[in-house]
């Protein structure tokens, strides 16, 4: 166990550095100028090169890298070129939005994705399950820019109960969480109900019924205590990508997460804030699916850590 | 006749003129054809017959496991004067208490998320409802030392992966019989099982028999089982009864010409012999573990 956490946190840091030396490669690829964003529109050639002096853009890429890495060890990932401030405290200051709205959502799609596949189980190839998969498909169709600004017409605009952006109020974590949640909840309750229907055709669920346990057993405790693996990791998975910032959602309410943070870097090719939005989303995500890994073999006792599932 | 029976008289399981009807890809297919048997107090009543005959679907029909959009049945079949043909819903006042379940693939019978001891204790507590845990335990521990399973206390812990098929067998049987049931459905009890061990699941159930009386029904293919734990023998082929009598008169002087081709199709009886495969040789055999 302890060695198997090791060996995890050894591959993670190594995934983390390989991820964050990309992507410092890859923003410096990128055509765009940071001197030109942050020069007023009638600088001279003179001024450009100062400013990319003091941002230390003038030095070989290799030198640059030099520098980042050594940094990197001090824990040190440069001054944001727009906010003039720690890039790791800039993100550090918006992760606990993003996190908020993750954690709201992936709650909020749990809740109604699971009683909602579980039903579609129950029903299945009936004309209601048929009409529930349609509305779960048009759910997953439907970009969350469009359901976004739909909702926001409807909550905020025509019947003003929500607030339309921003966090001010504990109000305006509703009307994100709904939008980020519509997808969600459309492909987790299919999970749900494919995971289930499995259940319910297994052998020891048939063998159940046949001693006398209720249905509401046979569901909860036998179908969906053999369902646990594949559900957990799907919403462990659905939660961590969130982490990464709910991009468009964040744009679309003006939330104050890492989401908006980064289309603002990636605007002013904020080369630091880039840096540090992906160094901390990295960690992050790698930790919880750490902590989903962990979790298999509360859930499946045939899985031990550090061994392929027994069949 | 008056209606007033004699609990202890009535027939454990009485079924008539079943019929079953299955919705197939290929259309709709009569696997039971009006069968008709009882099954009384302390009785073995075994069908045998080819797989496709019907055999299995007449004991997952007579406890309403086949599901409901895809089989028709029809007739009675009477657990202690309860029809469950008539009216689905009574199957739920005989599952686990009148009738239980022996499946015929152990491996897959039990849940693989829980522990024996969750899926033994469960099986307790839906007929005995007032057991405080510890006595549920008990109880537990109890019916595992009642099937010879060594060290019932610590297989409680166990998951289902964790116990050889014969043990797990042995565990389902324990679980079967939690519900103090009076009729046992064993629906090829060992044929996923080794020869060796099939002996001893055979030799369990004819002592469990014997201690409580309970009935069984047994479904199962092979002649050497049913010879040996039978009162009666029906012998099915495409959906009905083509011979029935006493398990002796079948297996001695079959008249069926189709019994007589079942018989011949097995081994012949002999010595010792290297494969081991002669009908006899597992109850030689005994208990096994």
């Amino acid at each position: 166990m302890v060695r198997y956490v090791a060996q995890r946190v050894g591959q993670s840091i190594l995934a983390i550095f390989l991820t964050v030396s990309t992507v410092f490669v890859l923003v410096r690829l990128a055509p765009g100028d940071p001197a030109a964003a942050y020069a007023s529109p009638l600088a001279t050639t003179a001024e450009l090169d100062r400013i990319r002096a003091q941002f230390g853009l003038d030095k070989p890429l290799i030198q640059q890298y030099g520098i980042f890495v050594q940094d990197l060890f001090h824990g040190n990932l440069g001054t944001s070129f727009s906010f003039q401030a720690s890039a790791l405290d800039v993100v550090l200051s918006r992760m606990p939005y993003t996190i908020m709205l993750a954690v709201s959502a992936i709650l909020f799609a749990a809740v109604v994705a699971i009683p909602a596949g579980v039903w579609m189980a129950r029903h299945a190839d009936t004309a209601r399950e048929l009409g529930a998969n349609v509305a779960m498909i048009a759910g997953q169709s439907m970009p969350e820019f469009w359901s976004g600004i739909m909702l926001l017409t409807v909550f905020a605009v025509l019947v003003p109960v929500l607030p339309a952006s921003g966090f001010t109020s504990w109000a305006g974590l509703v009307l994100p969480t709904v939008t980020v949640g519509i997808l969600q909840i459309a492909l987790i309750s299919r999970l749900v109900r494919r995971e289930m229907g499995a259940g319910f055709a297994a052998p020891y669920l048939t063998i159940a019924r046949s001693r006398g346990i209720p249905e509401r057993g046979l569901t909860w405790r036998y179908a969906m205590g053999n369902s646990a693996v594949p559900v957990v990791t799907a919403l462990g998975t659905r939660f961590a990508a969130m982490l990464n910032g709910v991009v468009v959602v964040e744009v679309v309410f003006a939330w104050p997460g890492v989401g908006s943070l980064v289309v603002r870097a990636l605007e002013t090719r904020d080369y630091p804030l880039i840096q540090a939005t992906v160094l901390v989303t990295a960690v992050l995500t790698v930790l919880v699916q750490l902590l989903i890994d962990l979790t298999y073999p509360l859930l499946d006792p045939r899985v031990r850590l550090g061994k392929a599932v027994a069949s | 006749m008056t209606a007033e029976f004699d609990e202890d008289d009535r027939p454990l399981l009485e079924v008539e003129d079943l019929q079953i009807e299955l919705m197939t890809e290929a259309g709709i297919v009569r696997a039971v054809d009006g069968v008709s048997f009882v099954i009384r107090h302390g009785e073995t009543v075994t069908i045998i017959g080819e797989s496709g005959s019907g055999k299995s679907t007449t004991a997952m029909g007579i406890l309403r496991l086949l599901p409901p959009e895809l089989a028709v049945l029809s007739g009675t079949a009477r657990f202690q004067g309860v029809d469950v043909i008539a009216d689905p819903r009574a199957v739920r006042k005989v599952r686990g208490r009148t009738v239980s379940l022996i499946p015929q693939d152990p491996m897959t019978a039990l849940s693989p998320v829980h522990t024996i001891g969750q899926q033994l204790r469960e099986a307790v507590r839906l007929r005995h409802r007032g057991l405080s845990r510890a006595e549920t335990v008990s109880r537990s521990v109890d019916l595992l030392a009642r099937m010879h399973i060594p060290d019932p206390a610590s297989q409680l812990g166990k998951y289902p992966h964790q116990l050889s098929g014969g043990m797990l067998q042995r565990v389902l049987i324990a679980i079967a019989l939690a519900g103090s049931p009076v009729l046992l459905v064993a629906d090829e009890p060992t044929s996923a099982l080794d020869v060796t061990v099939q002996a001893g699941i055979l030799g369990l159930l004819l002592e469990v028999q014997e201690n409580t009386g309970i009935g069984i029904l047994m479904i199962t293919h092979d002649i050497g089982v049913a010879r040996l734990v039978s009162d009666r023998i029906h012998v099915m082929k495409d959906g009905r009864f083509v011979e029935s009598g006493e398990a002796e008169q079948i297996v001695n002087a079959p008249r069926d010409p189709y019994t007589r081709k079942l018989l011949t199709a097995v081994p012949r009886l002999g010595p010792w012999d290297e494969d081991g495969e002669s009908p006899d040789a597992p109850i030689a055999l005994g208990e096994p573990r």
